[in-house]
């Protein structure tokens, strides 16, 4: 077997996954024994002309990451799923819209007029919005069209695998990539480099059934580094989230914040884990029940932090 | 009409964009411009949010 083609590309990413893959250290060079980077903007001068060249499935496989936010992405995700025989959903953004997905809390408009009208350092009194065709005297230029919704990977192309975080451990980028080279791939559709069990099966931290009577910040208790983060008071979403990233949060002494994702068969985490409260609630009435629920600040940006757009709901209203 | 040279993604640092230079028909540099195609919208999207969990947000911005 030759050399495996490697791709890997941002689209509505912040490059934490790319520096993810670099996080592998010195095992960046067995790769490149068994790998060509043939795509990489965060590390090699290769441009989306050198790529529309290659013929169709000449890249083994891409890793993906980062969420659909406008035509460019979606242009760059659909030509490299042409030239790439398998195709990998990297990370939480391109997997269920992560970080940026949380603009789908907001309006296309809202955003476009914070961003260049509102904001404390701009000054755009005639409020030029970004055009997607733009004549200039020596000829045209063009931008992508900002869509209103943030998408999902899978919601523009056929995806291959799925690999979760926000960023994917490097352990677990190590391992797939020994997978891939291995060519022992796993079923198609398969969530790679993580585990089919939640971060609460993987926290050492000791939990007693004491159900939760008041929901607090972070900042309002000193907490305890040995006890569960949610009978603590903390929203913790360490009951509904994937394993996997070695429980980096909680033993950080902060509640898990879900970035991996919901385990098989569960679509909608954000909704998961309001049955999951629902059973560690301490209230006599529902009106008590309420009262605690309520004191959770912002529960919908906390339950739907890196999924919405994956999420049953997919946006707000 | 001079030729157009587009030089799409510029490559080896975080985020997009793209540059575009506008020869003169001498082959000579007329203009050239820089464009940065993405937009996430932090701004507003944080908006709502603890403050607690800006710095957790914002740091998406550039993982680099």
């Amino acid at each position: 077997m030759g050399k495996l083609k490697l791709a890997s590309f941002w689209a509505a990413a912040c490059g934490g996954c790319d520096v993810a893959i670099l996080d592998i250290h010195e095992k960046i060079v067995d790769l490149s024994k068994v790998a060509d980077i043939v795509f990489w903007p965060i590390a090699t001068d290769f441009k989306y002309k050198d790529v529309e060249g290659y013929e169709d499935g000449y890249i083994d496989v891409c890793l993906f990451h980062g969420a659909i936010r406008n035509s460019e992405n979606e242009y760059v995700a659909k030509l490299l799923r042409k030239k790439s025989k398998v195709m990998v959903a990297f990370g939480s953004c391109a997997m269920f819209g992560g970080i940026p997905g949380l603009a789908n809390f907001k309006q296309r408009l809202d955003i476009l007029n914070k961003v260049y009208v509102e904001s404390p350092s701009t000054v755009n009194p005639e409020k030029v919005f970004p055009q997607t065709e733009y004549k200039v005297p020596e000829g045209e230029l063009d931008l992508p069209e900002f869509y209103k919704d943030v998408k999902c990977l899978a919601d523009v192309v056929d995806v291959d695998y799925y690999m979760p975080g926000c960023p994917p451990a490097a352990h677990q980028i190590w391992a797939v990539i020994q997978v891939i080279a291995s060519g022992n791939l796993p079923p198609k559709g398969s969530v790679v480099g993580a585990e089919n069990k939640s971060l609460c099966d993987t926290c050492k931290r000791v939990k007693t059934d004491r159900k939760v009577k008041k929901f607090v910040r972070p900042y309002q208790i000193k907490i305890d580094p040995e006890k569960c983060l949610l009978e603590q008071g903390l929203p913790c979403m360490g009951p509904v989230t994937r394993a996997g990233c070695g429980n980096q949060c909680t033993n950080a002494n902060l509640p898990c914040r879900g970035c991996y994702g919901p385990l098989d068969g569960v679509i909608d985490q954000g909704a998961k884990y309001i049955s999951a409260l629902a059973s560690v609630v301490d209230a006599d009435n529902p009106e008590e029940a309420d009262k605690i629920i309520s004191q959770i600040v912002d529960p919908a940006g906390t339950f739907y932090r890196y999924g919405l757009p994956g999420s049953l709901l997919r946006r707000a209203k | 009409m001079g030729k157009k040279i587009s030089i799409d993604p510029i490559t080896r640092l975080e985020g997009h964009g793209k540059i575009n230079i506008f020869l003169n028909d001498e082959g000579g540099v007329e203009n050239c411009y820089f464009q940065i195609p993405e937009l996430r919208g932090f701004e507003k999207f944080v908006e709502g949010r603890p403050a607690e969990e800006v710095p957790q947000i914002v740091s998406r911005i550039c993982g680099v």
